[in-house]
């Protein structure tokens, strides 16, 4: 089966996690979400099933921090936030996609 | 993820499971919004916000990932799997689930009693310090009181230390029918040393025993609550034990029996409230210590080893002979561990409860061997099955476990239905223990020891049956089954060795069992229907005490003979007599006794038992008179002493002589005291117990004794139902005297009271016996029957060639005749090591009596025949058409 063109990577959801909290600050799902498919500017759309797994993932690991809270619409919601564990996954998960990257470019220029 | 943190997601699932919940309802909700905001009307957007997150269920699920959840469900499937393919053949469950239960609960059953009489430690504060002062041969190490009080005031190595008497019945009731209160007579420091708390007012200290002390008393929790309610206010008033008033001070912490197990103790009282305080050779006292901090019990036995010349020096009877004296003072103390308490129970029936779990044991395995079979048998039904499932990806992994969850479960269910069994079996054990042991206050909770107990046995029995078949499944080729089409090549050869194996495991076992059982049962036969030189039935015996009625010594010989004088106006009333002993009652009186012309090789040799008896004794009891006479009105008190003797007693003082007229002494230390005439000789009869070698008696006469004790027993022989006279007899006594108290038991109760163990033994090996028997047959007969199923096209070719139908039945018996014989050989084998471990409960027989290893053997081949025979038959009936079409 194709891959649909604008689902996220395999793996590189948690990167995508961890650099919106680094850059936004504490977070509810939906704005990670949301915010991932503004940045991209579409290109990208986080698939909502995988997200909170993810996220709980991210929790248990340590990398996340988790509460509930009160949105501006007055709802119920989780807030997630980085830990320091958290960023320092996300320097090393940065790492690992410019190699990725700068590999896949290499490969896909000379190959 | 981490095994622990899958451990962590499943215990707080539900915590994750409704975080989660909210976090996607709150997701849904701001998508919705969102899409109403672009123009969507609301039940859409809601609609659309779900469509797009997909299946929310899922999500938990993938969230709580590879935890316990998946590895608990796949284990429900199994369970729901097992329960539907039970559900199929309730049948097979139900035969397996029976026999099974009846294993375990079997097992179950006799260990709560080994827990209860052996194995569980006296409910007391740390139990494992205490420790029982002993000598020689530490079962009946009991001492005298200057003994005790000489080890009281010497050691130095116990941090408290205590003495009792557990030989101490209060009698509650005035007079008429005695009412016995189980005692015991402790001294100051019991309850110090056993860290006991009262439940109510105050226990018995040291203050308490001192000589001359006030008569008080301590309530068990038990008597406390059956007798008073309960009530607090009982403390500081008298309850009247035996005739006196003794203070309530007290009552002991609930749960709290005393120190003998299988026997509650309602009443304490301090120590020197009993008589023979001074008594240099009255043995009566038991003591336990509990060792300072850092002496080990090998150190205490050493010092009191080290104290006992000073101990025994201090206390020599003075009466006693020399050589009486000498062997007294090398006697020398030692200590034991005292943790589960000291109990005349465990000492009587411990080796038979260990047979029995034996027994049980060996019940268990050839049940076990039985669900193995069947199992195996449905295993080869089921090949076909398996092989589809390993074909189609299954692992070999999983379908063993599958298999095995079925053992489990059904090991699971037969255990459970097995520990409703075995409540029942322990109250019907009680229900045998009680008849025999008077006072018998035993509690056999179902507690978490024996619930861990019979776990542990369902998860060996599941693994003993169900390893077997499951380890067979597994080996199957997929593609050898699929291509036999199900039949023949799939089950193999070596399904039929596995079974054929456990078939002659079986019947081996059974004949051990079959054998023992019949050893026991031959036993109990002869015990019962030996001839013990008296009539059993028909009598019935009243204990009498005058001891409260308030008779001289000197007048108690004319008040005995007038009571028997009323008993023999009676009507219904054949005869009556009174005796110092009855038979088979456990008392016993002997003496050491001198012939002129008789030289014992030991003293043992020259050892008389010795019963004091009115005129009629023999006549009531019905043994016979062999020579002489009975007592009659010239043994009068003061002329000249007559004993009748029993023909045992004759033959080994007086050999070929005749004993009448002459002459007999007792020594007592050593000294000769006035002779006893022969006058009579009576046919021998049992004294103590059934089972012993009459030993040498004289009855001596009671008429010539006019100052005797005042406890007596009479004897009538009536002609109803002994109880029936029951009222007469208290009526007849309150004429006489209503400070009289009263016991009444029947000859028949109590002789077969001596039987009890032999009684439970023959019973229940009896029982299990046949139980085995059955199931080896059932065993035997699935084995046959399914091998002549497969073998039908064999045996239709075979009709089909001309083969007689006989010889089809010679062919199926042969296969049982191998199967029988080696598992005879096995057994015969196996019963002959087994066998000796009864050795010490036969009576009349011994462990290889010919004639019950004929019989047994003889027994298990019909039974294991007939079994054969139902299969035999079907095989010949075989028809070769419809047998060989079929293929």
């Amino acid at each position: 089966m194709t891959r649909q063109r604008n689902d996220i990577l395999q793996g590189t959801l948690a990167l995508l996690v961890l650099k919106t909290l680094s850059a936004q600050g504490r977070m509810h799902g939906y704005a990670i979400t949301a915010h991932i498919q503004r940045a991209s500017a579409e290109l990208l759309r986080v698939e909502e099933g995988s997200l909170y797994p993810a996220l709980h993932r991210m929790e248990q690991d340590g990398w996340v921090r988790a509460e509930w809270g009160v949105t501006e619409k007055n709802r119920q919601a989780r807030f997630y936030a980085l830990t320091a564990q958290g960023k320092k996954q996300l320097t090393a998960e940065q790492e690992n996609w410019a190699r990725l990257t700068e590999g896949v470019t290499r490969v896909l220029r000379y190959a | 993820m981490g095994i622990f943190r899958r451990f962590v997601n499943t215990l707080r699932s539900n915590r994750l499971a409704s975080d989660l919940q909210r976090e996607i309802e709150f997701h849904i909700a701001e998508r919705a919004d969102d899409l109403v905001a672009q123009g969507m009307s609301e039940r859409e957007a809601r609609r659309e916000a779900r469509r797009r997150f997909g299946n929310p269920s899922l999500q938990q699920e993938r969230t709580r990932d590879v935890d316990l959840v998946t590895w608990l469900e796949s284990v429900g499937a199994d369970v729901r799997y097992s329960l539907r393919a039970m559900r199929a053949s309730p049948g097979f469950a139900i035969i397996v689930i029976a026999s099974l239960a009846l294993g375990i609960g079997a097992n179950t059953a006799i260990f709560s009693l080994i827990d209860a009489i052996v194995l569980k430690r006296l409910p007391v504060a740390r139990p494992d310090e205490l420790a029982q002062i002993t000598y020689g041969d530490a079962n009946g190490s009991v001492l005298t009181n200057p003994i005790w009080e000489q080890v009281r005031d010497r050691q130095d190595v116990f941090s408290n230390v205590f003495a009792y008497d557990n030989d101490v019945g209060f009698n509650l009731a005035a007079g008429g029918e005695i009412r016995i209160a189980t005692g015991n007579a402790v001294s100051g420091d019991y309850f110090a040393t056993l860290g006991v708390k009262p439940a109510a007012g105050r226990l018995i200290t040291r203050t308490d025993d001192v000589r001359g002390c006030p008569p008080i008393a301590l309530l068990g929790h038990g008597f406390w609550q059956s007798e008073y309610g309960g009530a607090p206010s009982v403390i500081g008033t008298a309850i009247s034990l035996s005739g006196k008033p003794h203070t309530i001070v007290g009552v002991a912490e609930e749960g709290f029996f005393g120190v003998d197990v299988g026997r509650s103790v309602q009443v304490y009282v301090p120590l020197c409230l009993r008589p023979y305080l001074d008594a240099r050779s009255t043995w009566f006292l038991w003591a336990i210590g509990r060792p300072k901090p850092g002496v080990t019990r090998e150190m205490a036995a050493a010092r009191l080893a080290a104290l006992s010349p000073t101990v025994f020096r201090e206390t020599v009877p003075e009466q006693w002979s020399a050589s009486e004296r000498e062997d007294y003072l090398k006697i020398t103390l030692s200590a034991q561990p005292a943790a589960t308490g000291l109990s005349w129970l465990r000492q009587d029936y411990q080796k038979a409860l260990m047979v029995l779990m034996a027994v049980v044991a060996l019940v268990l395995l050839i049940a076990c061997a039985n669900v193995a079979n069947l199992l195996l048998a449905r295993a080869a039904a089921r090949q076909r099955e398996m092989a589809i499932r390993l074909a189609i990806g299954a692992a070999r992994r999983r379908l063993v476990r599958q298999l095995l969850t079925e053992s489990v479960l059904l090991a699971t269910l037969g255990a459970a239905v097995g520990v409703v069994f075995a409540r029942w079996g322990t109250s019907v054990l009680m229900r045998v223990l009680s008849a025999g042991e008077r006072n018998l206050a035993l509690t056999l909770p179902l507690d978490a020891r024996v619930l861990a107990f019979t776990t542990a046995v369902a998860i060996a029995t599941a693994m003993l049956f169900g390893l077997a078949p499951a380890w067979r499944s597994a080996r199957v080729d997929p593609q050898a089954a699929l291509k036999s089409g199900g039949r023949g090549v799939a089950e193999g050869h070596s399904r039929f060795t596995i079974g054929k194996w456990l078939v002659v495991g079986q019947i081996a076992l059974s004949l051990v069992l079959v054998i023992g059982a019949g050893l026991l049962l031959g036993s109990f036969r002869k015990l019962t229907t030996l001839d013990a030189g008296f009539r059993k039935d028909g009598v019935l015996l009243v204990g009498v005490s005058l001891r409260n009625a308030g008779y001289a010594d000197s007048v108690r010989g004319g008040v005995r003979q007038n009571i028997l004088e009323r008993f023999r106006q009676l009507p219904g009333v054949h005869s009556a007599s009174v005796s110092q002993l009855t038979p088979i009652s456990g008392s016993a009186w002997n003496d050491f006794v001198e012939v002129e012309g008789y030289k014992p090789t030991s003293m043992e040799e020259s050892l008389v038992y010795f019963n004091e008896v009115s005129d009629g004794f023999f006549t009531t009891m019905g043994t016979p008179l062999r020579a002489g006479r009975d007592f009659d009105r010239r043994d009068v008190p003061g002329g000249a002493k007559v004993a009748i003797i029993n023909e045992t007693m004759a033959r080994r003082f007086f050999g070929s002589a005749n004993p009448l007229g002459k002459p007999f002494h007792v020594l007592e230390h050593g000294k000769r005291r006035p002779p006893f005439e022969v006058v009579g000789v009576v046919k021998d009869a049992k004294y103590r117990r059934l089972r012993e070698e009459t030993v040498p008696t004289a009855y001596v006469a009671m008429q010539q004794n006019a100052t005797s004790g005042p406890f007596a027993n009479y004897e009538l022989r009536v002609a109803a139902d002994p109880r029936s006279m029951v009222p007469a007899v208290k009526a007849t006594m309150a004429e006489v005297n209503r400070s009289i108290s009263l016991q009444f038991t029947t000859f028949a109760e109590q002789v077969d009271a001596s039987l009890t163990r032999d009684r439970l033994l023959a019973t229940l090996s009896g029982f299990f016996g046949g139980l085995a028997l059955l199931l080896a047959m059932v065993g035997l007969y699935g084995t046959l029957s399914y091998s002549v199923a497969r073998r039908r096209n064999e045996i239709g070719i075979r009709i089909a060639l001309g083969a007689e139908r006989s010889h089809v039945v010679r062919l199926v018996l042969g296969e049982v005749g191998r199967l029988v014989v080696i598992g005879i050989v096995l057994g015969g084998v196996a019963s002959l090591a087994a066998t000796r471990w009864v050795t010490s409960f036969l009576y009349g027989l011994t462990a290889s009596d010919p004639r019950t290893l004929t019989i047994a053997t003889a027994t298990l081949a019909f039974v294991a025949l007939a079994a054969g025979a139902i299969p035999a038959v079907r095989a010949a009936r075989v028809d070769p058409v419809g047998a060989l079409r079929e293929e």
